[in-house]
């Protein structure tokens, strides 16, 4: 059985958000929502280290939904919108969602994200607040993202461009590639080759290898929700590739 | 009744067409208009969902007293306390709608329901609650709406017959075994209908403000804080204040002062427990209590005391009655709004932060789903804090929608033969 999930080596995050933008635009979000973020871990602007020179800590932590196997979002919701595919991945059906927003309160991690008003209006919002006079959108069928609607095998609407008002949506792992075979945008847009997507299920995978080989953690491990998604820890950066400041500068 | 009747009902007519209103300008523009985002996704809405849930306690509660307990003194106000019960389990299911961000596929509930879900429990306990109190209700006025029918404004008195004395003994006898059937089925679900709201958040392990045995126990003395001094309210202004109804108000205030007392013990024994640790999220919920929402603490709590103070010293006065209920009730709905600020302002997903010298959790910021800030003038949309104040839209149809419950409730009380 497939079972699929994704490693982040924070060794290898250069904090770039290349993922986050990647994965915003592939997957069609509309201004204001993210499914992908990436944060500088203490401080309150990214990129910035956290600590008083010269002990000065900076660490990336980039944080997709944590497709869980235990998932809280999946339990809660009332008309079963939110579901574990057989192959691990956390989905939410755009056309049986009733956005009562339960799934946004049991998830932990912050993935979830509402359709608070009609996209379209977040889009136009967008170009007039960064001063463009027309809604380049305002007529024509175009839209950015990954252009065909994605349904799973029973039918359920689990990618749209087109993205109906008051429903709750999140990262699917990319379900419209993996389903071609093809990794999640972000594996594939990340400069730094920090991620690797694969089936934990599969002992030749190298997702597998990954994990056997090192010790990596999972995020809110106390709350016994058995995330897929795996952290390398950051090691201490000494010698090469490192910086050391001498007595000096 | 009379003049007085026809002012309130137009004002709580107009109150619900202001709500009405209000609803269809939030669906054309979505919940946009309200104030909730990603981090805080539940407010004003939600809030008042569970204060009607717990109003709609006084009357299944006062009804089966009577029935289980025999206690005799509640009877004559019990026609109005199951009608209560109804109108406001009514009421609970009413106020979720606007929260729902597609009222469109609410038969999705009944197409594909997830019986994990204790939201669906909810909608399925609070359901059959109504229909028992409608049934309760129905039962007990019987014999007089054979005798004297009910009274529909243009339409004029229907379902009245022709019954004679010895007929309508019959009726009365077996509208009596009938209710006494019914209560201790009813029963059960009054008790339900509040644990049932409380696990749909005291199961959520990532939020500690919620989470926990104790949130249900407190929605259960919330109940009958708030349902019993409802229940004052409605006979006040149905029965009047007359003699021969003093031990029953008496009665009732004696339970809403008293359930209110222990309400507040164990409230502030979570807080002692929450407390002594210092430390933890636990402690940080408790102090996004007493810190950032200390106005609606203070409220909660005084309100609370001096409606205990009023009902258990002023019980046998129209003006304490009306004043304790009425302190009381405040005193619960703000109870009832402090649920979410410390539930969502306390971001479940922190990480904990260790440099030479200090070490400190450290919040994992949250999408707000909004287009905000200009070019030349940015605001972050990653927020680990959501300072939220119902927008003018919420406060509007939940005002409206009050009016439209209360004028709802004047209408049947005046329509069907509640009085002896």
């Amino acid at each position: 059985m497939v079972r699929y999930g994704m490693v982040i080596d924070l060794n290898r995050c250069i904090g770039c958000r290349s993922c986050a933008v990647v994965c915003k635009m592939v997957n069609a979000q509309p201004p204001g929502t993210w499914w992908q973020r990436v944060e500088t871990v203490g401080s309150e602007e990214h990129m910035v280290p956290v600590g008083e020179y010269p002990n000065l800590s900076e660490v990336f932590l980039p944080v997709p939904c944590m497709h869980c196997e235990n998932a809280p979002c999946v339990k809660v919701c009332p008309v079963g919108a939110t579901w574990t595919r057989e192959d691990g991945l956390v989905l939410v059906d755009f056309e049986r969602c009733i956005g009562c927003r339960y799934c946004i309160t049991a998830c932990p991690y912050g993935v979830r994200q509402f359709n608070w008003q009609d996209p379209d209006e977040n889009v136009r919002q967008g170009f007039e607040r960064a001063g463009f006079d027309s809604n380049w959108y305002a007529d024509g069928e175009y839209r950015y993202g990954y252009p065909v609607d994605h349904r799973t095998e029973d039918g359920r609407l689990v990618y749209t461009n087109k993205r109906p008002r008051g429903v709750v949506e999140k990262c699917t792992f990319c379900v419209q590639f993996v389903d071609q075979g093809i990794s999640p945008a972000c594996v594939r847009g990340c400069p730094g080759n920090a991620r690797i997507f694969g089936d934990l299920d599969d002992p030749d995978s190298e997702i597998s290898k990954v994990l056997k080989d090192r010790s990596a953690f999972r995020l809110l491990e106390d709350l016994g929700t058995e995330p897929k998604v795996f952290y390398i820890p950051p090691a201490r950066k000494e010698g090469k590739g490192g910086v050391r400041y001498g007595e000096k500068i | 009744m009379g003049r007085k009747y026809d002012i309130a009902m137009v004002i709580f007519g107009l109150l619900g067409l202001l709500g009405i209103a209000a609803f269809i300008y939030q669906l054309q523009k979505g919940l946009i208009v309200t104030n909730m985002r990603n981090p805080f996704s539940w407010g004003l809405y939600i809030s008042m969902w569970a204060f009607y849930v717990g109003t709609a306690a006084g009357g299944l509660v006062v009804s089966s007293a009577i029935n289980i307990f025999g206690v005799k003194q509640l009877k004559p106000i019990a026609p109005v306390a199951s009608l209560s019960a109804f109108i406001f389990a009514i009421s609970a299911m009413l106020m979720a709608l606007p929260d729902i961000g597609r009222p469109d596929r609410l038969l999705n509930l009944f197409q594909y329901p997830n019986p994990s879900s204790l939201i669906l429990w909810d909608f399925v306990v609070l359901s059959v609650y109504a229909i028992l109190s409608a049934v309760y209700t129905y039962v007990q006025l019987q014999p007089r709406i054979a005798e004297r029918g009910i009274s529909i404004p243009l339409i004029g008195t229907v379902m009245k017959k022709e019954v004679t004395a010895a007929q309508l003994e019959e009726l009365r006898r077996v509208s009596e075994r009938r209710a006494k059937l019914l209560a201790p089925v009813a029963l059960p679900f009054a008790i339900l209908i509040h644990t049932v709201t409380a696990w749909v958040l005291a199961t959520q392990f990532s939020r500690p403000w919620w989470y926990g045995g104790l949130l249900a126990p407190t929605f259960i003395a919330a109940a009958l804080t708030a349902g019993p001094a409802v229940v004052i309210l409605a006979s006040l202004a149905i029965y009047g204040f007359k003699e021969d109804l003093k031990p029953t108000y008496r009665l009732l205030a004696k339970v809403s002062a008293f359930s209110a007392a222990v309400l507040l013990f164990m409230y502030y024994n979570d807080f002692l427990v929450r407390q002594w640790w210092g430390n933890g999220r636990e402690y940080d919920a408790l102090m996004l209590v007493l810190k950032d929402n200390l106005h609606i603490h203070a409220i909660e709590v005084s309100f609370l005391l001096a409606g205990i103070i009023v009902l258990a010293k002023k019980y046998d006065t129209f003006s304490g009655l009306v004043t304790g209920s009425l302190l009381l009730n405040i005193g619960i709905l703000a109870h009832r709004y402090i649920l979410f600020p410390p539930a969502y302002n306390l971001i479940p997903f922190r990480v904990p932060v260790v440099m030479a010298g200090e070490s400190f959790e450290w919040e994992y910021p949250i999408a707000l789903g909004e287009v905000r800030g200009t070019l030349l003038d940015p605001q972050p949309i990653f927020v680990s804090y959501w300072n939220y104040v119902p927008s003018a839209v919420e406060v509007a149809i939940t005002v409206g929608f009050f009016g439209l419950i209360t004028f709802a409730f004047l209408a049947l009380m005046k329509a069907l033969p509640v009085r002896e």
